[in-house]
């Protein structure tokens, strides 16, 4: 099965006052075709610098990357056509509708007037949220707007969707709605590349996975195979967890300070 | 490219419109402006004594740079700034249009709303006896001129929220063109000016613009004057697009 997604040595340095910053050190990854992929990692480990290299928002320092075969640095608009981008910040315009927002979406990626009305009435229903269409989306709850930049995300119906931290700040109930949209996009065809800071999100969700700590890829194979290693490797007697996984590959450890659990290096 | 524009240039007009509270004070002020500027210095130069009025009222002298005041909006600017800190702009930018689409729909919006309110602050100005002497095309000049001012100016504004992509930046850059607007002959022709404030306002571009403005409402087509404000609103513009489409080209 071809790859949708390839990195080769991919690299940022972010240059500012105090000195040059490595963000991103030689990521390579290859991501298949109609897999779901996570991209774990702590916070500032290179995980959405990452994922706006590949979408064509951030430029590329060294290192190559294609996105459904096509070199994102050399034809960022080629690779437009085919990916589909949902942020951390779910990025949606407080004073349009859910649909108009839609509407705007297809029209930019190229359809016509009338093709962006049925391609909205379309993602409106796939979404749940042709009850809520009309209204701005500055009255919609976290999980609507979640939601409403995935369907928007999806109008030219790309090959590859890129979801950073899909469901970060929402309550328990709308993750697993976000959980069900990507299993269905998903199921459709359509590569996903999610990343992730809850574990079990990835454990549920992703087929195969990379963690990334301090800009590199620490480990990657699927859930169960990373888990059996290092059961393997530790000798444990119980089935570790994909935390335990997770904080022996990033070397941290969790500890309890004041009533908080702290994530700190080993 | 074309339409991409036209799309979100459609969708900054329907923002405009559903924001009326933003749009309400361009349009007070420059009339708040108007009547005081008028009230304290009408009976100071006499119709029919004051030779720069053309046999107008005072309010016709101070007509144009009303129409400049409220040419002069950020609004377009602090919306992008906003949808920059939100992260729609990022959205936007992951879609396969031409880069400067992204900025040049703003500024089609900003042309579209400044002739409205040059057509409405003209339309005041009538209940003042003002006339504009040029006519009908004098009047069309008159209302493109404003325009172009106003998307350069918006052009500016754009500029400083895509380089610092902070909203409190660009609110004061708005401050940056305020002294150049009084520091127009912005209550007597530039020739009685004091040497000082004449040397200044001949140094500052703003003046042409208004002068040109000023002819039109007074004088008829006096293509000279009128030339000069055109190029040099055309040159602002022209320099604030490419700005804004060079920074949107490197915008990372």
């Amino acid at each position: 099965m071809p790859d949708a997604v390839t990195t080769e040595h991919l690299t940022k340095t972010f240059t500012s006052r105090g000195g040059d910053v490595e963000a991103v050190r030689g990521v390579d990854l290859a991501v298949r075709e109609g897999e779901i992929f996570g991209f774990l990692g702590p916070n500032g480990a290179g995980k959405s610098t990452t994922v706006r290299m590949l979408t064509t928002l951030t430029s590329i320092t060294s290192g190559r990357a294609t996105v459904a075969g096509v070199d994102v640095a050399a034809d960022p608009d080629g690779a437009r056509h085919k990916i589909g981008v949902a942020l951390q910040e779910a990025g949606l315009d407080p004073r349009q509708t859910g649909r108009e927002i839609l509407q705007l979406q297809a029209r930019l990626f190229g359809a016509s007037r009338a093709e962006a009305v049925t391609r909205a009435e379309e993602l409106l229903e796939l979404v749940d949220l042709t009850d809520a269409a009309e209204r701005m989306t500055k009255t919609y709850s976290g999980g609507m707007k979640r939601r409403l930049d995935l369907a928007s995300a999806l109008v030219h119906q790309p090959e590859v969707l890129f979801l950073d931290e899909p469901t970060t700040g929402l309550d328990p109930a709308s993750r697993l709605v976000v959980w069900d949209e990507v299993r269905r996009i998903n199921a459709a065809g359509t590569t996903v590349f999610l990343t992730t800071q809850y574990l079990e999100e990835a454990d549920a969700l992703c087929e195969r996975l990379a963690i990334i700590d301090g800009g590199r890829v620490v480990s990657e194979g699927t859930p169960q195979a990373l888990k059996d290693e290092l059961k393997a490797r530790r000798s444990l007697t119980e089935e570790p967890t994909l935390d335990d996984v997770f904080l022996d590959v990033t070397g941290r450890r969790r500890e309890r300070t004041a009533g908080e659990v702290r994530e700190v290096q080993a | 490219m074309t339409n991409a524009v036209a799309v979100l240039g459609e969708r900054a007009l329907r923002e405009a419109r559903r924001t009326p509270d933003a749009m309400v004070p361009t349009l007070l002020i420059p009339l708040f402006f108007l009547v005081v500027n008028v009230g304290q210095a009408a009976k100071i130069f006499p119709t029919d004594s004051t030779e720069f009025l053309q046999g107008q009222g005072y309010a016709a002298f101070q007509l144009p740079s009303s129409l400049l005041l409220a040419a002069s909006f950020g609004t377009s600017a602090l919306y992008l700034v906003e949808e920059i800190e939100g992260g729609y702009f990022d959205k936007l930018r992951a879609t396969p249009v031409h880069r400067s689409s992204l900025v040049l729909g703003r500024l089609v919006a900003v042309a579209v709303q400044s002739v409205l309110m040059t057509t409405v602050l003209v339309g005041v100005s009538l209940l003042f006896d003002v006339r504009i002497a040029s006519g009908v095309f004098g009047f069309l000049l008159l209302v493109v001129l404003a325009a172009m001012w106003a998307v350069g100016y918006a052009g500016f504004l754009q500029f400083v929220a895509l380089k610092t992509r902070s909203a409190a930046a660009t609110n004061s850059a708005g401050l940056v063109f305020f002294p150049l607007l009084f520091l127009t002959p912005n209550f007597v022709p530039r020739e009685l000016l004091s040497r000082p404030m004449e040397i200044a306002a001949t140094l500052n571009p703003v003046t042409y613009v208004v002068e040109a403005m000023r002819s039109l409402v007074l004088v008829d087509l006096d293509w000279p004057v009128i030339g000069i404000g055109f190029a040099v609103a055309g040159a602002f513009v022209v320099a604030m697009v490419a700005l804004n489409v060079r920074t949107m080209s490197h915008y990372d």
